[in-house]
């Protein structure tokens, strides 16, 4: 511990030497912030709450342990590979915009580069990871200024562009998960020739053949490699309402929305494209996106009032979606759809909050 | 009469701190010397009676100004007046008589006229009691007497509101304050108050948590119908005059000015014992119990003191030495640095509190379990373990970053406002009427943002930066605050406030 505290102040004095290693100074910053913490004291008041924004990041890190874990899991070891991939090209734009604009590397990006490879096909190719991440981070966050000034939610942003960029790769081919022994712990991938299915969404909306609601739950389906295993979302989801982390609010009125929306359908209007509320609410990204995406902080609305209409919004969306237009899945447009309008959600909340009288 | 428990919405629970005050008194010595502020509690600076090289007794009145808005200053001790000098105290200069002792007698001369029997005392002899005894200048804004002891007349006090609380992180104990007879020496000074302000309906305010002292409060006032008894939250800020005032009497508040200014007379325990001392016992306002709280102190209890005692008698001996310490007077919010321990205690001290100065740098500090660390949100083992100690320091614990509007200092904020949406507006230096708007001049400064903010953000500096240049632009709280209010004595605010 304390030689690496003198080998940081070893290099803090290099890189203040030399011109151009001391471009690198975020990245020494970052690491030395990271493992030793501030020195900094308060004026007033004189006590700080023990939140920061690396605790904050890391417990929503720990909220996606299960599912991180469960996806290891089910597809294999090459998850793993995944997540370093993105986790490291998308670590070389922050660091890299972190560099240019000689700012500090910020921690928001910790979640951006977990969430990013849950919501992608497990077969997806290492370098279209990279491609991916890389445009999510660039176009999603760091053009709008970086960590608390985007609009779009960066993974979701990555996700989208990889899906209009490269259709075939992003739909086709899904994979069924390992489900006997120790699974994907001891393999790199699925054989090619394993079994391969359509998502329970696509299932049920070309084939009408339903899931059942256990193997949903507990991630015996195709699917996105974070979001099958339900189970594990839902106690990640929880865990986070319950540190407040995130606000109750957004899962609970976008998930209520999707149940209600549905519900509505199979007593009133009986429309066969819309699958029943049960089914909507543990199929597709709706958990992973209600606990995780939607309630991401800097793209959501920041009033309360904004947050319920923000989310309602969403569930009708999510289940428009999802029934009429050519995608089986409609989770992470619809939050994106959102983040475009919530400043204006905000803008009337408060226009309507604080009015003259 | 014992009335349903109220709530505010936003605040925050400091729970189980280490090292509160335990509930037992320790009596100092009388000092060798006192240095005596002429500026004590709230009234203007006060001119000297006496000169260097005269004698003076304990108790004795050695500062008055009966024309303005203020309230006498005794000596502590029986000495001679060695210097009149001009200090730096508590952020304000104002002169001080040094005495040096004569002798370590503990007598106090007693005020002329006080009586057991108070209630066959005529009014004005009570309001002089209270007047002279020096207690009148306790409370936010003073207690009001015929004397300009408050910026009020005891007329215009619709309601007094008195609290016992305790709803910071650090307080003095309610259990020692109203030990034995104290109890009843606090109630005979509410009824003293409620003749001396006839028109004012009484409120006390007390923590909800505290069964036995509520259940003891409304055995004593089952006689008093002008007596009515609130179980409060204790949440901080429960005892700020601008919370108390709107969730006990639901009225608004005037944000910036004084709850007197709209009849309302807010207290503390302390200043109403003051007041029954100050009759039943004719004492003057000389002896202060203090409690010593925090983790860098060797013991954590309650001390009586003289006035004009030196930080450095009480405070030095006690302080653990290993390593620096922060010392802070009454509030680990809002209170002042006592950096300058040289500096005398006055009437207004009731918590000096004394934390770690921590510029430790902690290893890997975002991954510990922290079983003592308090948070607004529960991604620390404390808030998961019922009953874990919380222990205070001085660290930033992180480092500063962008705002992700979280959303926590409006979760928090006591009077309604968003903090982070305020803070923004002024760092982009967008200065117009909307900041208004958005309620920045309601903020009480309580300091709740600045604590919860994951992102360290000086949230409470840039709103009063905000206030300041607005105030540059034609916008100041005089124009934005004072219409749709009807207030007195705001002349008399002033005369204080500018000195």
């Amino acid at each position: 511990m304390r030689f690496i505290k003198v080998g940081i102040e070893k290099l803090h004095g290099i890189l203040k030497k030399n011109a151009y290693l001391s471009k690198l100074q975020p990245i020494l910053n970052a690491l030395d912030e990271a493992l030793f913490g501030t020195d900094k004291v308060n004026s007033l008041p004189h006590i700080a709450d023990r939140i920061d924004i690396k605790r904050f990041m890391t417990t929503v890190i720990i909220a996606l342990v299960p599912a991180t874990l469960a996806s290891i899991y089910f597809w294999g070891l090459r998850v793993l590979a995944i997540i370093v991939v993105s986790y490291v090209f998308g670590g070389l734009v922050e660091v890299a915009f972190a560099i240019v604009r000689k700012k500090e590397i910020h921690e928001g990006f910790l979640v951006t580069g977990l969430i990013f490879p849950l919501i992608l096909p497990p077969s997806t190719p290492l370098w279209v990871v990279a491609v991916g991440v890389v445009f999510g981070v660039l176009f999603g966050k760091e053009v709008f200024g970086g960590t608390g000034k985007n609009i779009f939610n960066p993974a979701i942003v990555g996700r989208i562009f990889l899906s209009v960029a490269f259709p075939k790769i992003m739909s086709s081919n899904w994979q069924m998960p390992f489900t006997s022994g120790l699974g994907g712990f001891l393999h790199y991938q699925n054989t090619l020739d394993a079994v391969t299915s359509a998502t329970p969404l696509a299932l049920l909306k070309n084939q009408a053949t339903a899931t059942s609601y256990a193997n949903l739950l507990f991630g015996q389906s195709a699917g996105c490699i974070g979001e099958t295993f339900r189970i594990g979302l839902i106690i990640g989801g929880v865990f986070l309402i319950f540190t407040r982390i995130i606000d109750w609010r957004i899962p609970l009125t976008y998930l209520s929305t999707v149940l209600v929306f549905a519900g509505a359908n199979s007593y009133f209007f009986h429309n066969s494209n819309i699958a029943p509320a049960g089914f909507q609410l543990l199929s597709g990204g709706l958990l992973l996106g209600a606990f995780f995406m939607a309630t991401d902080p800097v793209t959501s609305p920041f009033t309360k009032g904004g947050r319920w209409i923000a989310s309602i919004l969403l569930g009708l969306l999510t289940v428009l979606i999802r029934s009429f237009s050519g995608y089986v899945e409609g989770v992470m447009f619809s939050i994106l759809i959102l983040n475009v309008f919530s400043p204006l959600i905000d803008t009337v909340v408060l226009n309507i909050r604080y009015r003259k009288k | 009469m014992l009335k349903r428990a109220r709530q505010f919405q936003g605040g925050y629970r400091f729970k189980n701190y280490i090292n509160q005050a335990e509930p037992e008194i320790l009596e100092e010595k009388t000092p060798s010397q006192v240095i005596i502020p002429l500026r004590q509690g709230f009234s203007i600076e006060v001119k000297p009676l006496v000169k260097k090289g005269d004698k003076v007794f304990a108790g004795q009145i050695i500062a008055r100004d009966d024309a303005s808005i203020s309230s006498p200053v005794h000596s502590s001790i029986n000495g001679v007046v060695e210097d009149i000098k001009a200090i730096d105290y508590l952020k304000h200069k104002v002169s001080a008589v040094v005495i040096k002792a004569s002798n370590s007698s503990q007598e106090i001369s007693r005020l002329p006229g006080y009586s057991a029997q108070w209630q066959k005392l005529s009014s004005e002899k009570i309001e002089e009691l209270i007047y002279l005894s020096g207690a009148s200048s306790l409370g936010k804004s003073g207690i009001p007497t015929r004397f300009k002891s408050s910026i009020i007349s005891p007329e215009d006090a619709e309601h007094l509101i008195i609290h016992a609380v305790g709803a910071q992180p650090y307080n003095i104990s309610l259990e020692l304050l109203l030990k034995d007879n104290s109890l009843v020496n606090f109630f005979e000074g509410i009824k003293i108050l409620n003749k001396v302000m006839p028109k004012a309906k009484v409120h006390l305010a007390v923590n909800a948590q505290k069964k036995e002292l509520i259940g003891r409060f409304v055995e004593l006032s089952a006689q008093l119908d002008w007596l009515d008894i609130y179980p409060l939250d204790a949440k901080y800020p429960a005892a700020a005059e601008e919370i108390l005032v709107t969730t006990l009497l639901n009225r608004k508040f005037p944000y910036g000015y004084s709850a007197a200014n709209i009849g309302v007379v807010v207290l503390d325990i302390q200043a109403v014992l003051g007041v029954s001392e100050a009759v039943i016992e004719g004492k003057p306002l000389i002896e202060k119990t203090i409690a010593l709280c925090g983790p860098s102190f060797k013991e954590n209890t309650h001390l009586k003191v003289r006035v004009g005692t030196s930080l450095n008698e009480i405070v030095n001996e006690r302080l653990k030495i290993e390593f620096p310490q922060r010392v802070i007077l009454n509030s680990l919010l809002m209170g002042i640095n006592l950096n300058d321990l040289s500096l005398p205690v006055d009437r207004t001290f009731s918590e000096i509190i004394a934390i770690p100065e921590n510029k430790e740098r902690e290893f890997l500090a975002f991954l510990s379990p922290g079983v003592n660390a308090d948070s607004y949100t529960r991604a620390f083992l404390a808030q998961w373990l019922p009953g874990a100690r919380k222990s205070p320091d001085s660290n930033q614990h992180g480092e500063e970053r962008p705002c992700i509007s979280c959303g926590y200092c409006e979760e928090v904020c006591p009077v309604k406002i968003i903090p982070h949406l305020l803070s923004k507006h002024v760092e982009r230096e967008i200065i117009d009427e909307k900041l208004v708007n958005y309620g920045i001049y309601s903020c009480i400064e309580c300091g709740l943002c600045n604590f919860v903010c994951p992102s360290k953000i000086l949230l409470l500096q840039h709103i009063k930066k905000g206030q300041q240049e607005l105030a540059k632009e034609g916008l100041d709280r005089d124009k934005c605050v004072l219409p749709g209010f009807e207030l007195k004595g705001l002349e008399e605010l002033r005369s204080i406030t500018k000195k």
